[in-house]
């Protein structure tokens, strides 16, 4: 940008401001008022509260909307990043379940626990995972996890990729990091999110008078009714999402309780069945007795729930003759996450007991939960939540963005603005623009990465925090709009290229999956050209984003006279001048009232 | 099916509860309509949002109804608000 549309910008800016300010004059000065400065007002304190929380966690809380959002479509990402599993029609659960059953008894041998993920229409695999056996009593707890071939039972061979359960798992844990800290770091940034949230409502004072308000062009008003209209339509789901995030994690940062109540494991045990599916292996007898057939067990359970409801298969102490088969429904049929499972004996098969309710505390954990993950959610449902949740991405990300666009008005000299907004301005690139191409980026590594490379899944990993940290080099080196636009391009483009890599480097092209009609890799690929279609509309309105060119004179003398407030409220950086409470030094509410009109009725 | 009925339900509900704004009774008429005629039309949106409600919630039970209910009003409201910036645009 040049000096001159730099200056342009700011005065722009500024004029946006003061035609806010001007409204909000006008209805704050309607009772004749003292000229004293009033104390700073609930507004002005929930504003500063919003405009702080929500910047510090900001950068991170768009990479947990953003790969939250995708994971709702965890199970297609993870088809079309194993591309060498063949699409294939739906079989019976029952003798899936068997088939695989039979394989893990071979896999996972000696194992005191495996759990077995039947297919669904989602999902093209059987997935399990048991419990390494222990190579010294204590030492720490191994799993060790497979995708099988429903149809013959096999483990499937496919090149090593998370899939999409790397979004998932960033979500709420990040990366190199141990799990713990990055579920406390992800806690820390929900509850700044709740913060955020109930302070943006207080802050908003016309929710409903400009419920469907947007004026075009004026600068940080635009970006302001953009913000809110982003946050106002979901915010049933904003605030559900959020606080629900917390819940599943709640064990983890708040267990004082349950641990001053629950002290003896008999009582822990009772808990532990309350709020989780998983059967904890009991002591193995030592006696060698074969597993009974777990079709028949599906089978039963199928009766009972419907053909296609039936999840998982838990299986404890496999050959021992007291091993223990747990059949738990699907996600689909309820919205609860709360256990239900009909638990079986593992050597004669017969049903034992029919685990279908827990404690309204629990349930209510377990609504919760489900809320939070939309497991249950049919293809109309899960699209609903990923519209609204990419909202909530947009919402944290034009926060972010009128961080600065607030505050370039007020800069003392634009060209060389203080540390604090350079930072924030470089750091909002790579986190909204980088992050695009950074997850771009792990989808071609999947392609590109050789098949036979050690550690492969870890690697596309690496590759995505790789291009991550170089699109924040990129955006430090460049002049920032430059670096938005650039960068948004790159976005467009490595996005939009996918399908096309995915033509080149696998026999699943995007036609022959229309025409066979294997929808997962047809709507991947879908939805990688709708996205960088996005992308390319967000480039175009950064490329023709020109400042008017507006007198500067407007932005001088309010100017002055809001640093003088500021410098009486002591914020330094001038925080409270946009939000919005006007401290009675402005003109006259005639000169501002006309001023305003003047503006709209433009 | 029963998401699309929710959705166009709920679309014609916040319309005319746009149309009852007198900011946009400007913006797309040049004029304020009649007190009477906003009356009506903020009744219709609000009953139009609770039909919409009542259908969901009728055909899915309270816990799966309002899951969808809340992702199809916040699309509904959204949508009205594209259709009103894209009016705006294209007048100006």
């Amino acid at each position: 940008m040049t000096p001159a549309a730099k200056w342009s910008a700011a005065a722009d800016a500024a004029k946006a401001t003061e035609a806010a300010e001007a409204t909000e004059a006008t209805e704050a000065a309607k009772p004749a008022r003292p000229a004293k400065p009033k104390p700073r007002g609930i507004r002005q304190t929930m504003s500063d509260l919003h405009t702080w929380s929500g910047l510090l966690a900001g950068w991170l809380l768009y990479a947990m909307f953003l790969t939250g959002t995708v994971s709702y479509f965890k199970e297609e990402l993870s088809d079309w990043m194993r591309p060498e599993v063949a699409w294939q029609a739906q079989t019976d659960a029952g003798e899936v379940a068997q088939r695989v059953a039979d394989h893990l008894g071979q896999v996972a041998a000696g194992t005191s626990q495996w759990s077995l993920t039947l297919p669904t229409e989602r999902s093209n695999t059987a997935s399990a995972f048991w419990r390494m056996p222990q190579a010294t009593p204590g030492a720490r707890r191994t799993f060790g996890s497979a995708n099988f071939n429903p149809a013959t039972g096999q483990e499937v061979k496919a090149r090593d990729t998370l899939g999409g359960e790397f979004f998932y798992r960033f979500h709420f844990q990040f990366y190199y990091m141990p799990v713990i800290w990055g579920r406390w770091l992800a806690g820390f940034c929900a509850m700044f999110m709740l913060v955020a949230i109930v302070s943006g409502v207080i802050t908003h004072k016309k929710i409903f008078v400009d419920f469907f308000t947007f004026r075009w062009g004026k600068g940080q008003r635009s970006w302001l009714d953009a913000h809110n209209a982003l946050s106002v339509f979901g915010l049933p789901f904003h605030a559900m999402i959020t606080y629900t995030g917390l819940v599943t994690l709640m064990a983890l940062y708040m267990p004082w309780g349950d641990q001053a109540a629950y002290k003896s494991p008999a009582q822990r045990q009772e808990l532990n069945m309350q709020v989780n599916a998983f059967l904890q292996p009991g002591k193995a007898a030592g006696v060698a007795a074969p597993l009974a057939p777990v079709d028949a067990m599906v089978r039963e359970a199928q009766a009972r729930w419907g053909k296609d409801q039936v999840g998982r298969v838990t299986v404890t102490n496999p050959g021992d003759s007291s091993a223990r088969v747990a059949v738990t429904p699907g996600d689909g049929s309820r919205v609860s996450m709360s256990p239900q499972y009909l638990l079986f004996d593992g050597v004669s098969g017969k049903l034992i007991e029919v685990h279908d309710k827990v404690g309204p505390a629990a349930e209510v954990r377990g609504v919760m939960y489900a809320l939070h993950l939309g497991r249950f959610s049919d293809l109309q449902l899960r699209w609903l939540y990923f519209i609204v949740s990419l909202a909530g991405t947009a919402m944290v990300g034009t926060g972010l963005v009128m961080w600065t666009v607030k505050r370039r008005q007020q800069l003392p000299d634009p060209q060389r603005p203080y540390f604090g907004f350079r930072l924030v301005e470089r750091l909002n690139i790579a986190a909204i623009a980088g992050l695009s191409i950074a997850m771009a980026a792990y989808l071609w590594a999947n392609r590109l990465l050789p098949t036979d490379l050690a550690a492969r899944g870890a690697g596309e990993v690496n590759v995505f925090f790789g291009v991550w940290g170089a699109t924040l080099l990129y955006a430090m080196a460049r002049p920032a709009r430059r670096a938005w636009i650039e960068l948004l391009w790159a976005g467009a483009a490595v996005l939009a290229l996918l399908p096309v890599l995915n033509a080149l480097t696998t026999a699943r092209p995007f036609w022959r999956s229309v025409a066979v009609g294997d929808w997962v890799f047809a709507g991947v690929d879908l939805m990688l050209w709708a996205l960088a279609l996005l992308h390319v509309m967000l480039a175009l309105k950064a490329q023709r984003h020109k400042p008017r060119v507006k007198p500067a004179r407007k932005a001088g003398p309010r100017a002055v006279e809001r640093a003088k407030d500021d410098a009486v409220a002591g914020t330094g950086t001038g925080t409270g001048a946009s939000a919005g409470t006007g401290t009675g030094t402005g003109p006259g509410p005639g000169v501002a009232g006309s001023a305003t009109s003047a503006r709209e009725g433009a | 099916m029963i998401h699309v009925w929710t959705l166009l339900i709920s679309l014609a509900g916040f319309a005319a509860l746009a149309l009852a704004m007198d900011r946009h009774q400007e913006d797309l008429f040049g004029r304020e309509l009649s007190p009477r005629v906003t009356r009506l039309l903020r009744i219709v949106g609000w009953a139009g949002l609770l039909l919409a409600l009542g259908v969901i919630v009728g055909r899915q039970g309270w816990a799966l109804g309002l899951v969808s209910y809340s992702g199809c009003t916040s699309l509904a409201a959204g949508l009205v608000f594209l259709a009103l910036v894209v009016h705006q645009r294209r007048r100006a």
